[in-house]
Order: C-alpha cells, then structure tokens, then sequence
C-alpha cells in the first residue's frame, strides 16, 4: 500500500460522512457544471445573434403598429431624401394592407380595419391560415372574449404586400417555385402568391384574384425562408399596391441598406435626422442589443452561479479536510514521529481529497448532463418572457412591417436555445473537482505542516 | 550507543523561562535496556522527545550510534526517526483503518523498502510478539489492547532501529498483560541487540531493566 491507496482508502473510513460529502461535493459540481453549460449555450446565442446583424435600417412611421392604419404613413417623397444620404446603398420601401374575403363573415369586433382611401378592402381570396378558437390546438389561436366560434365562412383576412424588392419580404428571402417575379418599379396588375395560398385557392401561373374590386393575375408562386411566415402574403409591386388601394406615394415602411455595418449608427441618426418624429428609425444592431439584453443578464447570472458554486465546493471541502485533520491530529503526529515527512502526509490527505471531489463529480457531472439543458432553457425563457416585450409583439398575420419583423426573428430566435454538452464540459467538471479538491485541501495542509509530533507525545 | 550529555531544554511561559530538562547527563550501551522513572511533570516525556527527535535541546548533545542527532537538519531528523528509533506509545497509535500487518509496513514504507520485503518483515515481527496469521488481517479495533501493543511493538522494530522508545508501554494494560509486554521488550533488546529506553512511574517494571534513571524536576536524582 503507498500513501495514494492509503489517501483514497481513508475517505471511506465514515461512509456516511462519505456519503454525505459526496452529495454535497455533487450538487455543488452538477451545479457548477449546470451553469457552465447555460453560460456557454448563452455566450453562443449571444454571438450567434450578433453574427447574425445585417447592415440594414428599418424605418417605420412614428406610432404605427403592424396591422394599424396607416394614417400617419411615410411617403416615397420624404424616403427619397434617404436615397442621398451617405452610406446607404439602397432603400425598400413597402405599404402593406390586409384584405378580407368578400363572401366571408368577420366576427363582431374582429380587429381589422379598412386602411385603403377606397373603402373596399375585399379579395376573392381564402386565407391558408386557419386559426384555432380559444386557445385549442396548435398554430396561430384566437380568442373569443365569452366563448363561442368564429363564423363557419371565416377566413382570416390575407395580407397584400406591395414593395419594390419583391425578393425579400418581412426580412424573408423569397424564391419563386412558379412562374416568374414582377416589376417592382411599375404598376401592373400582376401579383406573387404563395405556394399555400396557390393550393388553398386552387390557383396556378396566370389564374385571376380580385384585389380591391381589381382582378389581378397570379405571376409567380413563391415561397419564404419560413413558409409560415410568408403563407398569408400576396406581393405586388409598390405602385400597384398605392394605386390599389388609392394611396398613392404612401408607404407604411422602408429598410435602407448601409455599405457597411460600421456605418450603421452614424447612418441611422442620420436618417432619423432627416426624417424628424415623422419616423422610428432602428438598425438591427440596436434591436440585437435590446433582445439580447436578457441573455446578458442570464450570462452574468450563471457566471457569479458558477463561481459561487465552485467557491462552495471548495469552501464544503476546506471544512471538511480541516475537520478531518483535527479529527486526525493524534494519528498524523504518530506517523510523523515514526518517519513520514510533511510532503507525504498532506499526499495521502490530498488523494483523500481528490477522493472525496472526484466521487462528488461523478454525481455531479451526471446531475449536470441531465439538468443542463432543461435549465438553460428554463433561465433563458424565463429571463427572456420577462425582460422582451417590444414593439411588434402579437398578430404577426396582419401584414405588418418595420422593427417588429426584425424583432420578432431575433427575440424567437433566443427563446430557441439549446445548450451542447461534450466531453470538454465533463472535462471541465473534472478540472473543477480537481481545483475544489486542491483549494480545499490547502489550508488542511498547512495544519498538517504545523502538527508537531512532540506536542502528541505529550498529550500521552 | 546512546550518549546524552548535557542537555537542557527550557520553555518560555511568558515572562518566566521554565527548564523542562536541565543538564541530563548518561550513556547507555547497545543492547541495553533502560528505564526512566519520576513523577509526573519531571521532564520524562521531554527527555524521550528530545531522545527521539521529536524536539530539539536548548543545548547539549544526544549522540546516537556516534551522530549528534541535535545537530540535524529538519529533513535530517526525518531520516533519523524512520530508520534509528522505533516508537511505543502508552496509546499504541495504531492507525485504525489499517490492519496489524499494514500498521507494520508502515515505517518500512517510509523508509522506502521495497513491497514484497516489507510484507516479508512485517510477517515475521508480527510472528515474533506472536500474533496469528488472523490476527495479523484484523484492524486494531478487533485486537485486545495486549495485542494492538504487540503489533506497536513489532511496527517500532520494522526498520531495525538503534534504539526504541518506550513511554509508558504498559500504562494502558493490566498487570498480567503489562508484565508479558515488559518481558517481550526485554527479550527483544537482547534478541534484537537493540537499546531500549522505557519512561514508566511502575518502580516494580523498572527494577527489572539493566539502568534505571531517576528524573526529578529535570534532573537525574540518584
């Protein structure tokens, strides 16, 4: 036997001390190790989102939600003075609307308003979407105040997009399945729709919808990045759109794209400038930063969870070896005096330590496997459900524009996080066992050093 | 040879300087088995402390087997612990979760012998105070006293050393018993040619040793 096996042999002298350590020693590594993993699944979304950043500004009209009127709209004349500005590489501006189905039947006070000067905001077009009532089921609901059902003719209304970048609509690149796109600069009456709303309508390239009392003829089919996302949408060109629904030269949002991401700040007071309180101006650098403010907090929450942790262990193990020093005092001065140096004596309280801190990581690296992910997931969704709520939140199916698309995207996209966990972490649990065990066994080191086995003698 | 000349140790208690041991002076052959007798606070404990390394003297010399073990280093006196003197306490200060056989190696682990040699030698130094080949598995808390004694006996004798030290060895036994381990002790300093110091108060044990010293306020009495 040599002073390691001797070491590892004495921390089961009391197994339930040993046990009770363990445990201890194991809920502080699993917890240390649980938010190692949140704090580096967070760091992770943190840069991902960042990564993510494109160089673009939205621009909306001050006090305009999606889905609202748009009284207080931006015209093409005031967002051609961002043409000019520097930096900006390009500009697309957009008017959306929300038609609904003539021969459907709204509910009484189905939030939908009549937005086009015409007053004839029908289509001949069934939504795709279908709505769950009261909260039944999956996918997009709607809730009745009192109970009850929406009409058996219900069909949501259908949003209609008009843009002069028909390649990119509500931050969702668009690739054409059938048919061809239009021209984005003229008003004709040509129209993308869907692939669901193609198939809902039983249309093909080059059948006919109404618009406006307008008929307008199926282009091109179209789907998005999310096909859920653009299922709802029909796309025509920005002056149609005006034209259509008579409100020419208005236009409920814009994104201008700058030449580079350093230029995004200047850039966009720059355009708030020019535009004055007529306008909320955004760049995605400062919607990133408001969404991912919660998964900063997170991260300096598992940071100091992690330290704290780590100094309990340590602090757990320190006890617990002085303890055991002076428990032990009589037999470390008895094997002084019959020739085991300092060195070899804090060794085999050493390995007894290291025995102690590797049985807690064991527990604890498996506690920290299991329960890392469900954790992250439970810190991130609770820190994000408290902190981001923005503009933008609710009905995303009305066709709105502007900051809340943006928004929506990156605060979905952290709610959606999802903590890996590989070898380098059971590592780390390990190396942290080891840093806890060596901490932990300092100062009971330095008591070894100061037992004196004369002093034992004379306690005879 | 055990040769003690002149050795003082003083504590400071506060102001006031106490002498422990003061000017001791004897020699003792090899192979001879000693006693130190006096009253409790005479300095006997000390004087073995000081004996064994354990501390060192204010002043004076201990030679032991013709090294002056005052003039050691710390990691010296190491050493000089592990392969000169064996110990045996009144406690025995086995260690408990080890079994008799592994309290045995210990020192010869320290002393750096090697696996199978050390089994070998505790095997026999166990045989020898006469303890069973079952006896010797067992930890100290399933052997009698008589017997965690003897295994203390056979772990001071692992690394054949000069000189074994003996502070009251038989304080914590019965009479019957503390006469067998006496007369173990006796046999294995001439078996062994051993020198063996005993502190006792037990006159009636002391009587029976080749020298007898007496210490009386840290001096040796006549």
């Amino acid at each position: 036997m040599n002073v390691i096996t001797r070491g590892i042999r004495n921390a089961f002298r009391n197994m339930i001390r040993t046990l009770s350590i363990t445990v201890i020693l194991g809920l502080s590594i699993g917890l240390s190790l649980v938010m190692l993993i949140a704090n580096q699944a967070v760091a992770n979304k943190i840069a991902s989102v960042k990564a993510s950043i494109g160089n673009t500004i939205s621009i909306s009209p001050a006090g305009f939600t999606p889905g609202s009127s748009a009284n207080n709209a931006l015209t093409t004349n005031e967002l051609n003075s961002v043409k000019t500005i520097a930096h900006v590489t390009n500009l697309t501006e957009v008017l959306t609307d929300r038609l609904h189905n003539a021969n459907a039947t709204l509910p009484s006070r189905f939030p939908f308003d009549n937005t086009s000067s015409n007053g004839n905001n029908t289509t001949s077009l069934s939504s795709p979407i279908k709505l769950n009532v009261n909260r039944g089921g999956n996918g997009p609901r709607i809730f009745i105040n009192g109970g009850g059902n929406l009409p058996s003719n219900f069909s949501l209304p259908v949003s209609i997009i008009g843009t002069t970048d028909p390649s990119n609509v509500n931050s969702n690149a668009i690739t054409i399945t059938s048919g061809s796109t239009i021209d984005a600069g003229k008003s004709t009456h040509n129209a993308l729709v869907s692939t669901s709303m193609a198939a809902k309508n039983d249309m093909k390239v080059g059948s006919t919808f109404t618009a406006y009392g307008t008929t307008l003829t199926v282009k091109g089919i179209f789907t998005g990045d999310s096909t859920s996302a653009v299922a709802n949408d029909v796309i025509v060109s920005l002056p149609t759109e005006q034209q259509l629904s008579g409100q020419t030269g208005v236009v409920t949002g814009a994104v201008a794209t700058v030449d580079s991401i350093d230029n995004l700040d200047a850039t966009t007071t720059a355009i708030q400038n020019k535009l004055g309180s007529a306008a909320n101006v955004t760049n995605a650098v400062t919607e990133a930063n408001n969404t991912i403010s919660p998964l900063n907090s997170v991260k300096t929450i598992t940071l100091y969870s992690l330290i704290g942790a780590v100094a309990a262990g340590s602090m757990i193990i320190l006890m617990t070896m002085v303890m055991i020093v002076r428990e032990r005092r009589r037999e470390i001065g008895v094997i002084k005096a019959i020739g085991a140096s300092n060195l070899r004596v804090m060794t085999q309280f050493m390995a007894e330590s290291v025995t102690f801190t590797l049985l807690g990581a064991v527990v604890g690296i498996i506690g920290g496997v299991l329960a890392g992910n469900p954790i992250t997931k439970l810190l991130v969704s609770n820190s994000t459900n408290a902190g981001a709520r923005g503009p933008g939140g609710g009905f995303r199916h009305g066709g709105g524009f502007g900051p809340g698309h943006a928004f929506a995207s990156f605060h979905s996209g952290i709610a959606n996080i999802s903590a890996s966990i590989g070898w380098d972490i059971i590592l780390y649990g390990l190396a942290a066992a080891v840093i806890i065990a060596l901490i932990g066994s300092a100062l009971a080191s330095f008591f070894i050093a100061k037992i004196r086995p004369a002093e034992v003698m004379r306690a005879e | 040879m055990l040769q003690v000349t002149d050795v003082q140790r003083t504590f400071k208690s506060g102001d006031t300087t106490v002498t422990a041991v003061g000017g001791v002076n004897f020699k003792i052959p090899e192979g001879k088995f000693a006693s130190i007798v006096g009253q409790s606070g005479s300095g006997k404990t000390t004087l073995l402390s000081l004996l064994g390394g354990l501390d060192k003297p204010t002043s004076g010399s201990i030679e032991v087997d013709g090294q002056d073990i005052t003039k050691m280093h710390d990691h010296q006196l190491i050493g000089y612990r592990c392969r000169k003197i064996g110990f045996v306490f009144q406690q025995y200060n086995l260690v408990p979760n080890l079994t008799a056989i592994e309290n045995v190696m210990l020192p010869m682990e320290f002393a750096k012998v090697p696996v199978a040699k050390r089994q070998a030698r505790a095997k026999e130094l166990l045989a020898q105070v006469e303890l069973s080949e079952d006896q010797m598995k067992r930890k100290p808390g399933r052997l009698s006293g008589g017997q965690q004694q003897r295994v203390a006996i056979a772990r001071a004798l692992a690394n054949s050393p000069a000189l074994i030290l003996a502070d009251e060895p038989t304080g914590n036994l019965d009479s019957q018993t503390g006469k067998m381990i006496f007369d173990l002790l006796h046999s294995l300093s001439r078996s062994q040619n051993t020198t063996i110091v005993v502190v006792t108060h037990d006159l009636s044990i002391a009587g029976k040793t080749d020298k007898v010293f007496r210490l009386k306020d840290g001096k040796l009495v006549r």
